[in-house]
This record gives structure tokens, C-alpha cells and sequence, in this order.
């Protein structure tokens, strides 16, 4: 080995370095920390806090909000999901079909992508406004006698829902078409064109060709939004009081973990324990949709 | 039939315009609607919507400062830490890739999954065990905290190292090294000016993220004079500003403006950023 060769591989440890270390202690430690947190009864009154084995884990089985919380994070997760996907599904193969042709897709396109970058804790503050009982929506509707009187929207566990639902999917309905046109552009036009050349109809086309090829870029839409959707917190927290009111519709998990650090005594051995389960149920499902949905012929 | 095909294709095209004219509305209404009422006053938006903007900008500032929600400083805070946290994620996430992308070491392989690995693993449930480190060490209610972790920022590495595969030459490293050169000066004099369209796409992408996160601001920091936007955005539903609508209003307008102009000049880089992370998962 020559000396240049050496010198390489010292240099490619230095430049990863930082990163490294920052992971070590800000990424890793929190980590385990929020493991050893989770088996303790530590408060963020007490300095010590004690062992208490899976006690924080038997409790938040023994008491129905943690199911709740799960339940209604992965609800509010699918229903957004589900139009997301399929809108964005949609305007993607619009703007990329030949015999459409239509005109400033990029355009468009960057207009549809515009609400994901606007910051959550703002919309949904503004979509409380909107629906608040003295807010513009209720105007509206009262002066076009669309109602009869002024309604307490917010109070309502399918109009809190349905808000949370569709503030999601208005926010990232226009990245997923990104994503998913820059995979459908970059299969190879000469595929379609002997296919068509086979008589293929743009159906066949779509499942045949289309779909199978976009595999590994849905796998990726489907496991990041995912992950992300069950970490939802500014929107749900600010659309309503803060617990997931109306009796608990809109409560999602991280919602429940942050009520939990947030209680009176602060409670950061329990609210770990939410953490723990919510991640390793995160992991999970992510690492399952990856193996299932893997490229199956890619390991013959 | 040549003319059939010309019709029915036309008539797919007026349905699909319609539906784009239909989503572009639901897309662009609510934002307009907090521009526009920024600058009216309370009384006129109870009166009705309209879709023009008024002149009563300056009042809803001083109703907001009447009630101690200072936007101005909020709004400066916000600056400071997406400016510092854009700095620190540009620079360490392009470093690392480097690093990744120029040297061979043991190891190599094992750190990219590591890397590919973070950006899909939920961090944010470990935020209570980073904020008992962190108050543990004295850095809650601090800015640091939000800022430093920002050193190891995987997603930024995994867009840093796709970048700069395409765009360092070997030739070009070689050369600034014959030259005598170091390493690390070939990175900063050499690599750093050639990659700037994708310093910015990540800086951008940092920058949005840290001016709208409020997860770990609304945890860690604690003084009111440090509150980021998301925070005082967040006081915005209390019953002190319950019908004051022009004031929340404004106080949306201020957090959702300066991205609004950000997009407008550089949704290029924006756009071709979230397709190049994807495409070669």
C-alpha cells in the first residue's frame, strides 16, 4: 500500500468525523436514553428516578387512550393516504400522457406542491379560525342560509377528523406527484412504444408496464409517509384544544406522549414509554412494507 | 375516425383542465384568504370574504403588540435559528458525503445503510429522552438544541451524496492534490464552488424545515422572548385573540410570506430536489 492510498483512508474518516460524533450524542444517546427512560417512574420533578420494570408499558396497555391513539393515528394516517396516492396518481399520468399535451405542467405542478412548504402549525391554526364558531365559515353559511344557525364545527368528531384528513392530504398530495412523475418519466419511452406496436391497450400499459416499474418509487411514497404520518402532531394538537378533542378523535400518538411529558408533574417516564412503543411499531410496519414489497426478482 | 380521436381527445382535455382549475382553487383559497385578511380589519372580515386586500395591516400589528405577541421579534428569532440550522446542515451533510463519496475506508458500506437507515428511523420519539439530556447538560432553552443535532442530518447526506456522485470528477481531486493542495482544502476551495446548486436545494430544504418546525422548539424552548414563529403561532388560538381575526390573520400572513417568496424564486431547485431524493432510493 502507497502512501497516497493511506492518506485516503485517514482523510475518509476525518470527513465523516462530525457527523459521527453529532450523531453519537445527539442522535444515539436520546435513543437510549428514552429506552432507559421508559423503564422508570422518573418525573420532571424528581432527579432520580426508579426502576420500575414494564410497569409504564403494562399501564399504557391496561388504559385504553394509548389504543386510542393508535387507532386514530393510523385512521387519520389511511384516509389521507388513500386520496393522496390516488389524486396524485392521477395528475401524474395527466402530465406526462402524450396525447394530452397539456400545457405548463411545471406550472402547475409547483402550484399543487406549494401547501407542503407552508408550516403546519400555521395551517392548522388557520383552518381553526376558519371553522371557529364565530369564524368566516360559519358566516357564510348562515348568511347564504346554507345553515340555520352558526355551528360548533370543531366539536364535532367527523368534522375535526375530516379537517385533520383533508389538511394532510392538501399538503402533501402535490409533492407525492412529483415524486411519482419523475419515476413514471424515467421509464423508457421505447417500452410503450412496443407495446403499443403489440396492441396494447393504455390500461394494459398502465399495469403491465407502468405500475410494476414504479414499484420501488411507491414503496419509498408509501414507508415515508408512513413513518411521517404516525409522528403527526402540529396539526391535530393546534386544530383543536391541545388533547385531541372532540372526546379524543384527533388524539394521535405523539399527541398522547407530549400530554404526558406536558401533565402536571411531568410524567417522562411514561410519555418514554408512548416513544418507545410508537418506534418500535414504526420500525416495524417500514421494515415489513420494504421486505414485502421488495424487488423479488432482483434476488434470483 | 381521425377526426373522433381529435374530438374526444379535446373533450378529455377541457375534463382534465377542469379538475386542475378545481384543485388549483382548493389549493391556492386558504392561502390567499390569510394573505388578503392580514390586512383587513376585523369588522371587515366579519362582513363577508372577499378576495381583495385592504389597508389595515399596521392596526393588526398593533393589536397583536397590545396583547405582548411581539411578531417582529418572533419573526427574528425564526431567522436566526433557520439561518444558523441552513449553515450547519449545508455544511456538515456536504462534508460527510464527501467523505463518502472521494475516500475508500472500512466501514464505508455499514455507515451509507446507517445513514439510509436514519432517514426513514422516527426520531422524534426520542425527543423526550433528548430533552432530558439536554436539560441534564444545560442546553433547554437554548437555541443549540435545536441547532446542533443538525451536524448529523441524514436525509441532507443522502441528497449531499447523490449530488456530488454526479458532479465530482476524479481527475479534478487528483489534480488539486499534484497541486499540493490538502484535503481538506481541496473540499472547501475546490469541491464547495462547484456544487452550489446543490449547496442551495439543500439549504432551502433546511431552511423551510427549520422555520416551520415546532415539535422541538414547543419542547425545548421555554423563555417567551426566545419563541420561535410556530410558537407565538400556536398562543394565536387563545381566547385573548379570540375574535380579533385581522390579528391572527397577520400573525399567519408574517410565518407563511417569506416561504411563499422563497418558493416563488427558487421552486426550480425545489422541485428537482424532492424528485432527485426519491429516484434513487
Amino acid at each position: 500500500m502507497n502512501l497516497t492510498a493511506l492518506k485516503k483512508i485517514n482523510h475518509g474518516y476525518l470527513f465523516i468525523a462530525p457527523f459521527v460524533i453529532g450523531f453519537l450524542i445527539f442522535g444515539l444517546y436520546p435513543v437510549v436514553n428514552t429506552l432507559a427512560l421508559s423503564f422508570t417512574d422518573m418525573t420532571l420533578m424528581t432527579r432520580e428516578g426508579n426502576w420500575n420494570d414494564f410497569q409504564n408499558f403494562t399501564r399504557l396497555f391496561a388504559d385504553d387512550v394509548f389504543m386510542t391513539a393508535v387507532g386514530n393515528t393510523w385512521l387519520l394516517w389511511i384516509l389521507n393516504f388513500i386520496p393522496q396516492i390516488g389524486i396524485a396518481m392521477l395528475l401524474s399520468m395527466w402530465f406526462t400522457n402524450a396525447r394530452l399535451r397539456l400545457k405548463g405542467v411545471g406550472l402547475w405542478r409547483a402550484m399543487f406542491f406549494l401547501p407542503n412548504l407552508l408550516m403546519p402549525a400555521a395551517v392548522a391554526a388557520l383552518f381553526f379560525s376558519l371553522f371557529s364558531y364565530y369564524g368566516p365559515v360559519n358566516q357564510v353559511m348562515v348568511r347564504f342560509d346554507l345553515l340555520p344557525e352558526a355551528v360548533h364545527f370543531l366539536q364535532k368528531i367527523p368534522v375535526a377528523r375530516a379537517l385533520v384528513i383533508f389538511i394532510q392530504w392538501w399538503m402533501w398530495f402535490g409533492q407525492t406527484t412529483i415524486i411519482l412523475m419523475a419515476g413514471m418519466t424515467s421509464i423508457p419511452v421505447h417500452l410503450y412504444e412496443a407495446a403499443m406496436v403489440d396492441g396494447a391497450t393504455s390500461m394494459q400499459m398502465f399495469t403491465r408496464i407502468t405500475l410494476p416499474l414504479l414499484k420501488p418509487i411507491l414503496v419509498y411514497i408509501f414507508v415515508t409517509s408512513l413513518v411521517g404520518g404516525m409522528q403527526m402532531f402540529d396539526i391535530p394538537y393546534l386544530l383543536t384544544d391541545g388533547r385531541g378533542s372532540p372526546s379524543q378523535s384527533i388524539l394521535t400518538n405523539t399527541i398522547l406522549m407530549y400530554t404526558k411529558f406536558a401533565s402536571s408533574k411531568g410524567h417522562i417516564g411514561a410519555a418514554s414509554a408512548v416513544g418507545v412503543m410508537v418506534f418500535l411499531m414504526t420500525s416495524v410496519c417500514a421494515m415489513a412494507i420494504m421486505y414485502f414489497l421488495r424487488d423479488k426478482d432482483k434476488d434470483k | 375516425m381521425f377526426k373522433d380521436y381529435r374530438f374526444t381527445t379535446n373533450l378529455l382535455r377541457v375534463f382534465v383542465y377542469t379538475v386542475l382549475v378545481i384543485l388549483l382553487i382548493v389549493t391556492i383559497v386558504p392561502i390567499w384568504l390569510v394573505v388578503v385578511n392580514a390586512s383587513r380589519s376585523t369588522l371587515e372580515i366579519q362582513q363577508g370574504l372577499s378576495f381583495l386586500p385592504s389597508t389595515h395591516t399596521l392596526d393588526n400589528y398593533g393589536t397583536l403588540l397590545g396583547r405582548g405577541l411581539d411578531l417582529g421579534r418572533g419573526f427574528m428569532n425564526s431567522l436566526f435559528v433557520a439561518f444558523c440550522s441552513t449553515l450547519v446542515t449545508v455544511y456538515f451533510s456536504f462534508l460527510t458525503a464527501y467523505g463518502l463519496v472521494v475516500y475508500k475506508f472500512k466501514g464505508k458500506k455499514l455507515f451509507y445503510n446507517l445513514i439510509v437507515a436514519l432517514v426513514l428511523i422516527p426520531l422524534q420519539f426520542s425527543i423526550i429522552g433528548f430533552y432530558q439530556y439536554m436539560s441534564k447538560i444545560g442546553l433547554t432553552d437554548s437555541y443549540a438544541s435545536l441547532i446542533l443535532p443538525l451536524i448529523a442530518n441524514a436525509g441532507a447526506v443522502f441528497f449531499a451524496k447523490q449530488y456530488l456522485e454526479a458532479v465530482v470528477v476524479q481527475d479534478l481531486v487528483d489534480a488539486a492534490r499534484i497541486d499540493g493542495a490538502s484535503e481538506f482544502a481541496t473540499f472547501h476551495r475546490i469541491i464547495l464552488p462547484l456544487a452550489v446548486p446543490g449547496l442551495m436545494t439543500t439549504g432551502i430544504f433546511a431552511f423551510v424545515a427549520a422555520w416551520n418546525n415546532f415539535f422541538n422548539a414547543f419542547i425545548l424552548i421555554t423563555t417567551r422572548d426566545k419563541y420561535t414563529l410556530p410558537m407565538l403561532v400556536q398562543t394565536l388560538r387563545g381566547d385573548v385573540y379570540r375574535t380579533e381575526y385581522g390579528a391572527i390573520y397577520l400573525g399567519l400572513a408574517v410565518t407563511v410570506v417569506p416561504i411563499i417568496i422563497i418558493y416563488a424564486i427558487f421552486s426550480r431547485y425545489i422541485v428537482s430536489g424532492i424528485a432527485m431524493g426519491a429516484l434513487k432510493e
